[in-house]
């Protein structure tokens, strides 16, 4: 709901209004007589013995530790655990509605068998012999695809997919994804991690991180505790992206920049530090220094973004004169952008000598894996899941003969969605284990539905983003509610079933071992009276006390550890900035700048049944969603107010309604993701478009992997 | 705009930084669950829908890019001087408990709306609808707030039943169930703020940190000069904000 002056004076003209137009006293004797009846219709709160239980959030991909209320056993309601280090406190609007999503219209009630265009029912041991032939006899030509970037399911999933004959062991594409391609291209090793508890001045380029990005409810701790209400705030926050969104409304400074150009400025900004002194005996240094200079000079950052060469000079004085800089590089809208962005956001980092310090990166080593064969989460981030979706469209990559998809919805939550359904529609037999009827679980042969998170055990390691390596568990607080299984444990009875031997039998012993793991790595303790940062900053880690780390998870607590994997070689890479970082032509139509929000789910959940209302009628009226445009871009184009159009690109069309909305750059249209469902249920169906579909994916110059930071699309 | 007003040893009180506040929702959500809010699947109808606490988007009117934008959490006010009160011909809302908190009586409540005009913050809903929660989720309502039929009005409540329970576990304790420690009883918007832009607590006990942060240069009350005297404060270094906030005019 906008409200600016105007209607903020309407706040009390229209109290007036109601009172004359009040048609009091005929409906007073109508609901006179509707209270004065007992009200049984309406549902009865339920008794019993209330507890509190503590686990992990695994829907929201902030990875919030969560405190359940129970009423005589059932799940009532979500909050926040004080305890937990990426929580504090804390709930995301999705992670609230773990409770609720329990009885979300949209869950799959039993394992199911497509029998032309429906579902039949099937009992798990058909399933099993169904999938056991159809895998055995599609052996050396396997996919999988999953969309858990935490849990320790993907081992269980691509070491049962290795043995099986990998066509490609995929997860869905992410900020993670980038920032691993990024970093193998500086040759450095680990996943970075930011400190944001320990920074005081922080450049965010792109990168949502009060609202999608990485460990989004701990991120906004580290800020607001920096900020006392009111008072002087104690840290600088800087946001460079296309909008004034979620997190520039918050930050101490917006500098408009468009998505695919956020390199070019982290370059602009390198050559002001470059220019006071800066320097680095990173390899790559001189090359460097000399793309640098070489075309990202004031005037050539100018021409390409728009930014003066003072305001990039600015942020680089309050860069080198703060005592904990950290720069963030990331996707506006959490996916697309390209390994070239992250690697010159990086660079910054180098120069101003941040990594493995306090308030800077530490690059997190990656917990030991436990199922032999498995992935490590590297390789998997390494695979490029758009551009082999497209390949198989285009037969230039032969389609695999059977695809595993686990806990993700690509045929939604990809670019170029018509493009990914047409690769689907090649692979003869499709699996999907997800929870919900998402558009994936649609097209697939069989649907196998997973319990949730509040039904099964599971766990969360170092989510991307989080500063410190951090291990969580889920944990089962109440009996599965329909005919459902824990698909990790699904899949180790297959793996039985196709005689392959994966190590373990069930998921439990999985992560009983890996936990295992944990108490055995050094400098690892239990996040309680001292956390992480603190360490970080100095404080002498706690000693994991002995006894039984696992019992500790399972009350609530993270282990945690401040890793540093030492790096040899991280250089600058600056060879491929310099062939991706070039200035993009000024669109014709608009610059498509999409926008994502926890409230309106992930692609795996669709809209939570409770976060509807939350939606404001700036975004979702009636059947529409809304685009936002500033009154220049709108003019230029011949657009109104409120009028419907059709955004189009990619050989798709879309309908949007026109909302004026002057914190987006010129030339950019604004739209938000998250909408447009086909499948799930009333609660996300139908509402409104998914303009996702209408990005193109390309390939990066320099590193080769897919992106779709920003597309051009035309409005009429 | 009303009567007398009357004054509270004890009086609840709610601090909202909106320089904190990122416009996610999470209070909203968690104001739903808590207080058994129907999902509504026609949600993007905000004349029908309920929401206790609602986000407002403030803009400071300019273009870009001298556009600025803030997000305004609005719970139910809890007037010193309700407006709603006086209107209501049953008494079904009253502000006479200690603590000043507006209370709302369903079983008594007619479905006039004289309060949902009255009310300069529109912080009162209507049930236009009875409430559906989908097949089994009924298991998920809170046992510590009624679930409301249709043709009540209803609104915020500071989360009263924690007050409730809060005083109990004060007793079992052995403590003073009428000098609760800070935090000893938040409400269900404020504990789950990822921000932490919201704070509560008793805005006459020092011992409170609301107590301290009433008292900043920057804190203001929506519409001040209707002289309802409420027991919401907002924060904000923006003058823009401050100003927005008590409906100033141009010319002012
Ligand atoms: S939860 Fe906090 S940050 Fe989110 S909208 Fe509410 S007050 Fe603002
Ligand atoms: S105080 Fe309680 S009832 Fe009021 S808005 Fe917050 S959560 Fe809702």
């Amino acid at each position: 709901m906008g409200l600016d002056r105007r209607a903020f004076l309407g706040l009390v003209a229209g109290g007036a209004v109601g009172t004359m137009f009040t048609p009091i006293p005929w409906k007073l004797i109508d609901d006179a007589a509707i209270w004065t009846q007992n009200w049984s219709w309406i549902p009865k709160v339920p008794k019993g013995q209330i507890d509190y239980v503590a686990t992990t959030s695994k829907l929201c991909p902030a990875s919030e530790g969560l405190k359940i209320m129970r009423v005589a056993g059932n799940p009532v309601s979500a909050a926040g655990n004080p305890d937990h280090p990426l929580s504090r406190g804390g709930v995301s609007a999705l992670a609230r509605s773990e409770v609720y999503m329990l009885y979300s219209p949209a869950r799959i009630k039993s394992p199911m068998k497509r029998n032309g265009k429906t579902f039949a029912p099937i009992t798990w041991e058909q399933a099993l012999i169904e999938m056991s032939e159809k895998l055995g006899a599609a052996k050396g030509s396997v996919a999988s695809i999953s969309g858990d970037a935490t849990g320790t399911v993907n081992e269980v999933l691509t070491a049962l997919v290795g043995k099986l004959g990998s066509a490609g062991a995929f997860m869905m594409p992410g900020e993670a994804t980038s920032a691993a391609k990024a970093l193998k291209l500086m040759g450095a090793q680990g996943q970075a991690g930011y400190d944001f508890e320990n920074a005081d001045t922080v450049l965010v380029l792109g990168a949502d991180i009060f609202e999608t990005w990485g460990t989004s409810t701990r991120n906004r701790k580290a800020f607001g505790a920096t900020r006392p209400a009111g008072a002087k705030p104690a840290s600088n926050y800087i946001y460079v992206g296309p909008t004034r969104n979620n997190t520039a409304a918050v930050c101490d400074q917006w500098i408009p920049a468009a998505a695919a150009e956020l390199g070019v400025v982290a370059m602009g900004i390198a050559w002001h530090l470059l220019k006071a002194g800066a320097t680095s005996n990173a390899p790559g240094f001189d090359t460097f220094k000399a793309v640098v200079n070489g075309g990202f000079g004031p005037e050539d950052v100018k021409r390409a973004t728009g930014i003066g060469g003072d305001v990039l000079a600015g942020i680089a004085k309050s860069l080198m004169a703060s005592k904990a800089a950290l720069v963030v590089t990331g996707s506006p809208f959490g996916q697309g952008m390209g390994a070239a962005p992250v690697i010159a956001g990086m660079s910054l980092n180098m120069l101003l000598g941040r990594i493995n310090k306090p308030g800077g990166v530490y690059m997190l080593p990656e917990l030991a894996s436990v199922v032999p064969g498995a992935l490590s989460r590297a390789a998997m981030l390494d695979g490029d899941l758009p551009a082999f979706l497209k390949g198989v469209a285009s037969d230039k990559t032969p389609a695999p003969k059977a695809l595993l998809v686990y806990d993700a919805n690509p045929a939604y939550g990809l670019p170029e969605a018509a493009t990914m359904a047409k690769a689907l529609e090649k692979i003869p037999f499709k699996v999907s284990f997800s929870s919900f009827m998402d558009e994936t679980a649609a097209l697939c042969d069989l649907v196998l539905p997973n319990s949730l998170p509040l039904e099964r055990y599971d766990d969360v390691a170092t989510p991307y983003g989080s500063g410190f390596c951090v291990y969580s568990l889920v944990r089962p607080i109440q009996k599965p509610i329909y005919d459902t299984k824990t698909s990790a444990d699904v899949l180790l009875a297959l793996a039985r079933k196709l005689s392959i031997d994966l190590k373990f039998d069930n998921f439990q012993q999985v992560l009983k071992e890996k936990v295992a793991s944990l108490s055995k790595a050094s400098g690892g303790f239990v996040a309680k009276d001292v956390m992480p940062w603190q360490v970080a900053a100095g404080k002498p880690a706690p000693a994991l006390v002995g006894g039984d780390l696992w019992k500790a998870l399972e009350a609530g607590y993270a282990w945690t550890m401040v890793g540093q994997v030492a790096q040899t070689g991280m250089g600058f890479a600056a060879e491929v900035v310099a062939k991706a970082a070039k200035a993009g032509k000024p669109a014709a139509g608009a610059t498509l700048a999409p926008y994502a929000q926890l409230r309106t789910g992930t692609p795996a959940t669709g809209i939570p049944c409770q976060d509807l209302t939350t939606v404001p009628d700036t975004e979702l009226l009636g059947e529409n969603t809304l685009v936002r445009l500033n009154s220049e871009t709108a003019k230029t184009l011949g657009l109104k107010k409120g009028q419907m159009v059709k955004l189009s690109a990619a050989g798709v069309d879309c309908q949007a309604k026109v909302h004026i909305f002057e914190s987006v750059m010129t030339g950019m249209v604004s739209a938000p993701l998250g909408f447009g469902h086909t499948a799930f249920d009333y609660f996300s169906q139908g509402k409104g478009a998914n303009y996702l579909s209408l990005m193109a994916v390309a390939e990066e110059p320099g590193s080769g992997m897919s992106m779709w930071i920003a597309s051009e699309v035309k409005i009429a | 705009m009303s009567g007398q007003k009357k004054e509270f040893p004890i009086t609840w009180g709610m601090v909202i930084d909106i320089d904190k506040c990122t416009g996610c929702g999470a209070c909203m959500a968690s104001c739903q669950t808590e207080n058994n809010v129907e999902p509504q699947r026609d949600a993007s109808n905000k004349l029908r829908s309920t929401s206790w606490m609602t986000v407002y988007e403030l803009t400071n009117g300019k273009s870009y890019p001298d556009h600025d934008i803030a997000y305004l959490p609005r719970p139910c006010q809890q007037c010193g001087n309700p407006p709603c009160v006086s209107v209501c011909p049953v008494i079904a809302t009253e502000k006479n408990e200690n603590g000043g908190i507006v209370s709302q009586v369903y079983p008594r409540c007619i479905g006039c709306r004289y309060c949902v005009a009255a009310c300069p913050y529109h912080v009162r809903y209507f049930g236009w609808f009875d409430p559906v929660w989908p097949e089994g989720m009924e298991k998920t309502l809170s046992p510590l707030t009624s679930v409301r039929p249709r043709g009540v009005v209803e609104k915020c409540s500071f989360c009263h039943h924690r007050w409730t329970l809060a005083k109990d576990a004060a007793r079992a304790a052995g403590k003073d169930p009428e000098d609760l420690a800070d935090g000893a009883y938040v409400t269900s918007c404020v504990q789950n703020c990822p921000s932490g832009a919201l704070a509560f607590g008793d805005l006459k006990n020092p011992k409170h940190k609301v107590h301290e942060l009433i008292k900043s240069p920057y804190a203001y009350r929506l519409l001040e000069r209707l002289g309802t005297d409420t027991q919401v404060y907002y924060i904000s270094r923006r003058e823009w904000v401050r100003k927005l906030g008590d409906n100033y005019l141009k010319s002012e």
